[in-house]
């Protein structure tokens, strides 16, 4: 039997898979798509009328398991994954702790299914600031950044190629095609259209939010959500007639069987399902990519059963989330030398690894509300995303600030996430506080469900070269390829912009009302915490001897190789990443119908 | 008993639920947490205890009649054997009828691995066996095993809401009610009254439509049986645990009441119990026999506080009486609920009707 021959071959069908194959499919072009997960249907798209996602706690944080990973140290510690999270044992991360130690952790995986991270995550889908895209040039000259004795700020921050005026219309059309609600007044970032459907009503709760924000005098605005609240015609998705149904508080780490939240697959692929020149397999994971000369020539890739596959391709697209993008080209580069000198020319393949700067601040209101009717966040201000205050503040860059509703909505989702910092430690705090038993219960519960209030921000981070993704020298996967290993640490500055915002959010809640309990901080004591946004890594750039990919997000060595994940950012943005990444990818569609 | 009835389902949907265990290279135990035998090749695979597949159904109708049954996906991967012909036999079906299983395919082409899915009603055990090309053997997946009085070895499934006892003895049950009735808050007498009105105050109907499959609404809501579920099929590797630290809780009680049977305790000795086990040091307790009284108490209260508020087709959380108690227990100042679980789940046991289970 010949070869498959695709004109594209794309790998991975989330955010920054999904959008350019739409582009592509719709230009008429053939496209193949591999995904490593299922391909879970809504209800409405499956045969028998129901749904692999329920509303169900057990999916999003199964049963224990263990980590067996020989040599690292927390061998043998609890694990809780949701049912589309990779199995840790078949499929580690390992990363470096602070005191040197390794640990396989769950943080930084999104998740494994047609849709990826947008099938799991909250929905939140800020757009950044135009200066977010242009932070070398925002900082140059300054002397005034705090905790930064040795200037690393200013030298190490970078304009991206592109700047907002560039992705502006992207992020319309993502806003469009994907289906988000929300509102615009109030925010720093300017829009040519507005496409956001109505939000729904806010929860009770984020009231106490929204007289924080108001007494402080910022701007807020409603949390652009990627759920529909109404019919979506450029999906074909509807809404249910009692449209307040649509809030379950099934939303953060839930797939959703009605396909109301706006992932990749209901919104962007589903309707490419029946185009003859669009082709997606699930449960197909590669495994390697071969080279001839400057050309990608074929991927290697096992079928659902595990079975050994090639295919050939005119063009291929990297897009299976930051880590495992990196870890693709490095397993394929140890494999080729050439081809790894092609990839990795400078030494930069891997490096300048980014999450968020992350935290905020949290207490218990005086009224308790039914958390259970809500989506994932329902007020946002950009107060502290403004140059000037920026300035003020003596800070490189800024973020996105948001409350949170479904925390800790349901019963079992108070009880582990209680004082669990991140998803290593799930369940953790609730097991080590003794003292919830009994009557001891009954006041736990008397003084939470339905009463902690939370707000977030979400800022960038500043890239350091030493931060990466490496291939880890022992672990392996369940096909016998290195795992992946992550080193990374905070910047002192950094630690500043998380002091200053967590206490902004605390601002928010002290001026709220009459709140117990307050308290506030971030993830800048801990060196795993990634809250799931992968950034960086194989960063795009206007100069290939400071960059892996150039403007159009191809490797600068490889005619026919492009990498469109969250993997590509030069700065990790003041906010979610979500619509950044699916903006671009809309960019790169074009590009590649231009070429 | 019945003829089989077959459901049908796509090979997207079996390889969706079978992918993840069955292709590997590894043969490394990477799963194995305690639970398998040294020669037992199950734990070279990634949640074995997946198989077979225990989902909802639906009939294409109506939400009541699906209610009581669940769709039962077995898979049998026959590439090493080279199988040819397939089928299953079991309880679930008239005189032990092989209904044959279908091979997936994958582009076109036969996988080698067969399937078929068959309706069967929730809250039942069944013991089965694949027969492959005219052998019968037991599921290489499939760690839930049972040898029946006649000394043979059969695979074994439960369905949703099962309430068999399937893990724990009698006694270990009753002292496992006693254990999470005081880390639950159902004990205090207020919310004992509570969650007995629950189940007397609906009629007949309502009681049939909304809990079909609740018999026990008691004081700890169905944990007891949760952990029982639990320690038979997602959570094989605690079973262990369970056993040596209720055998170990059981003599230690009686010990300090002179003989007394721990049951008839008051909460005074269970109380003690609990700080004691929270510092790690019990006395009398054996610690070559299990070294962490401590870790057994994070285990317990672990699995108390999923058994009391998880879906009720989990097997705890027995009626949803966990969920309406916090119904009934947050109120606004109309009397409206602070936790209306019923708009989100699906009926017949909450009220929407757009999600099906």
């Amino acid at each position: 039997m010949a070869e498959e021959h695709v004109e594209y071959l794309v790998i991975g069908s989330g955010a920054g898979a999904a959008p350019l194959t739409a582009t592509l499919v719709g230009a008429g072009k053939q496209v193949l798509m591999l995904e490593k997960g299922p391909l879970l249907l809504t209800q409405a798209q499956s045969p028998d009328g129901l749904s692999d996602f329920k509303r169900d706690e057990t999916f999003a944080t199964g049963a224990e398991k263990r980590i067996t990973t020989p040599g690292v140290a927390n061998q043998g510690q609890s694990f809780y994954a949701s049912h589309v999270e990779p199995d840790l044992n078949d499929e580690p991360h390992v990363y470096r702790e602070a005191d040197g130690s390794e640990r396989v952790t769950i943080e930084g995986y999104t998740a494994q299914v047609v849709g990826g991270g947008t099938q799991l995550y909250g929905g939140v889908s800020l757009r950044f600031t135009p200066d977010d895209f242009r932070l070398a040039s925002f900082n140059a000259g300054r002397a005034d950044l705090r905790n930064d004795p040795n200037g690393d700020v200013v030298r190490e921050a970078r304009d991206w190629p592109i700047d907002y005026d560039d992705l502006e219309p992207y992020y319309c059309k993502v806003e469009e095609l994907v289906g988000i609600n929300g509102t615009r007044d109030g925010q720093e970032k300017p829009a040519s259209v507005d496409h956001y459907q109505p939000p729904l009503e806010p929860n009770q709760i984020s009231a106490f939010a929204a007289q924080g924000m108001d007494a402080l005098g910022m701007r807020r605005y409603r949390t652009p959500l990627a759920v529909i609240t109404q019919d979506h015609p450029p999906s074909g998705r509807t809404v249910p007639v009692d449209r307040d149904t649509i809030k379950t508080a099934f939303v953060n780490r839930y797939g959703d069987p009605l396909g109301l939240k706006s992932n990749t697959w209901v919104s962007l692929l589903a309707p490419l399902r029946d185009k003859p020149s669009f082709e997606l397999r699930a449960n197909c994971v590669v495994t390697h990519l071969e080279a001839d000369g400057d050309r990608i020539a074929r991927a290697h890739y096992r079928d659902p059963l595990g079975g050994r596959r090639t295919v050939t391709a005119d063009t291929v697209v990297v897009a299976c989330s930051a880590i495992e993008s990196v870890r693709l080209l490095m397993i394929s580069a140890q494999q080729d030398a050439a081809l790894g000198q092609r990839l990795n020319p400078n030494g930069l393949l891997g490096a300048y690894f980014l999450t968020h700067c992350f935290g905020g601040a949290q207490c218990i209101v005086p009224a308790r509300a039914d958390k259970s009717k809500t989506l994932d966040s329902d007020w946002a201000t950009d107060h502290c995303a403004r140059a000037d205050w920026i300035r003020a503040n003596g800070l490189w860059a800024g973020g996105a600030i948001y409350n949170n509703t479904s925390d800790g909505a349901l019963p079992i989702s108070l009880a582990r996430t209680w004082h669990a910092m991140d998803m290593d430690n799930m369940w953790k705090g609730y097991l080590y506080d003794m003292g919830i038993l009994g009557q001891g219960f009954e006041d736990y519960l008397e003084g939470n469900f339905g009463r902690r209030l939370s707000v977030a921000f979400m800022a960038n981070q500043v890239p350091q070269r030493e931060n990466r993704v490496e291939l880890h020298r022992s672990a392996t996967d369940k096909w016998g390829r290195p795992a992946a290993f992550i080193v990374k640490d905070w910047h002192p500055h950094d630690q500043a912009l998380m002091d200053t915002l967590a206490d902004q959010c605390r601002q928010i809640l002290a001026s709220s009302g009459p709140v117990q309990d307050l308290s506030w901080g971030s993830v800048g004591g801990s060196v795993v915490r990634i809250a799931n946004h992968i950034l960086g890594g194989a960063r795009f750039g206007a100069d290939p001897k400071d960059s892996v990919l150039d403007p159009d997000c191809r490797l600068w060595n490889v005619d026919n190789l492009y990498l469109t994940d969250g993997a590509c950012m030069p700065t990790s943005g003041g906010a979610n990443p979500t619509l950044t990444i699916q903006a671009n990818s809309f960019r790169v569609g074009d590009v590649l119908l231009g070429r | 008993m019945q003829t089989a009835t077959v459901v049908a389902k796509s090979d997207q949907y079996v390889l969706n639920h079978c992918s993840r265990l069955l292709a590997r290279d590894s043969g490394d135990r990477r799963h194995d947490f305690g639970q398998y035998a040294p020669d037992d090749a199950r734990a070279a695979i990634c949640e074995a205890w997946r198989l077979p597949v225990v989902d909802s159904h639906y009939d294409g109708s109506s939400a009541q009649t699906s209610y009581p049954y669940n769709d039962v996906t077995f898979v049998y991967d026959g590439r090493a054997a080279g199988a040819a012909e397939v089928a299953v036999l079991g309880t679930f079906a008239a005189l032990y009828e092989a209904v044959p299983m279908r091979q997936i395919r994958f582009l076109g082409e036969d996988t080698g691995v067969f399937t078929a899915t068959l309706r069967v009603p929730k809250g039942e055990v069944h013991t089965y066996k694949f027969r492959v090309d005219g052998r019968h053997v037991v599921d290489p997946i499939n760690p839930q095993l049972v040898t029946l009085d006649n000394g043979q070895r059969w695979s074994r499934f439960f369905t949703e809401a099962c309430q068999v006892p399937l893990t724990l003895s009698r006694r270990q049950r009753e002292l496992l009610a006693r254990l999470v009735a005081h880390l639950l808050p159902f004990r205090t007498r207020e919310n004992r009254r509570f969650i007995q009105q629950v189940y007397n105050q609906i009629d007949r109907g309502t009681r049939g439509q909304q809990f079909p499959l609740a018999y026990r609404l008691d004081e700890e809501v169905g944990v007891v049986n949760y952990i029982d579920k639990l320690l038979a099929r997602a959570e094989q590797h605690n079973l262990d645990d369970y056993r040596t630290c209720l055998s170990m809780i059981d003599g230690i009680l009686r010990g300090r009441a002179g003989g007394i049977d721990p049951l008839m305790l008051g909460p005074e000795q269970f109380q003690q119990l609990y700080g004691e086990m929270a510092s790690d040091n019990v006395d009398g307790w054996d610690k070559g026999r299990y070294g962490s009284p401590a870790y057994f108490l994070l285990l317990l209260r672990r699995h108390a506080m999923t058994g009391a508020f998880a879906h009720p087709k989990s097997g705890g959380n027995s009626g949803a009486a966990g969920w309406m108690y916090l119904e009934s227990r947050f109120r606004d100042d109309q009397d409206n609920t602070l936790f209306d679980w019923r708009r989100a789940i699906e009926a017949p046991l909450g009220r929407n009707t757009d999600y099906r289970g």
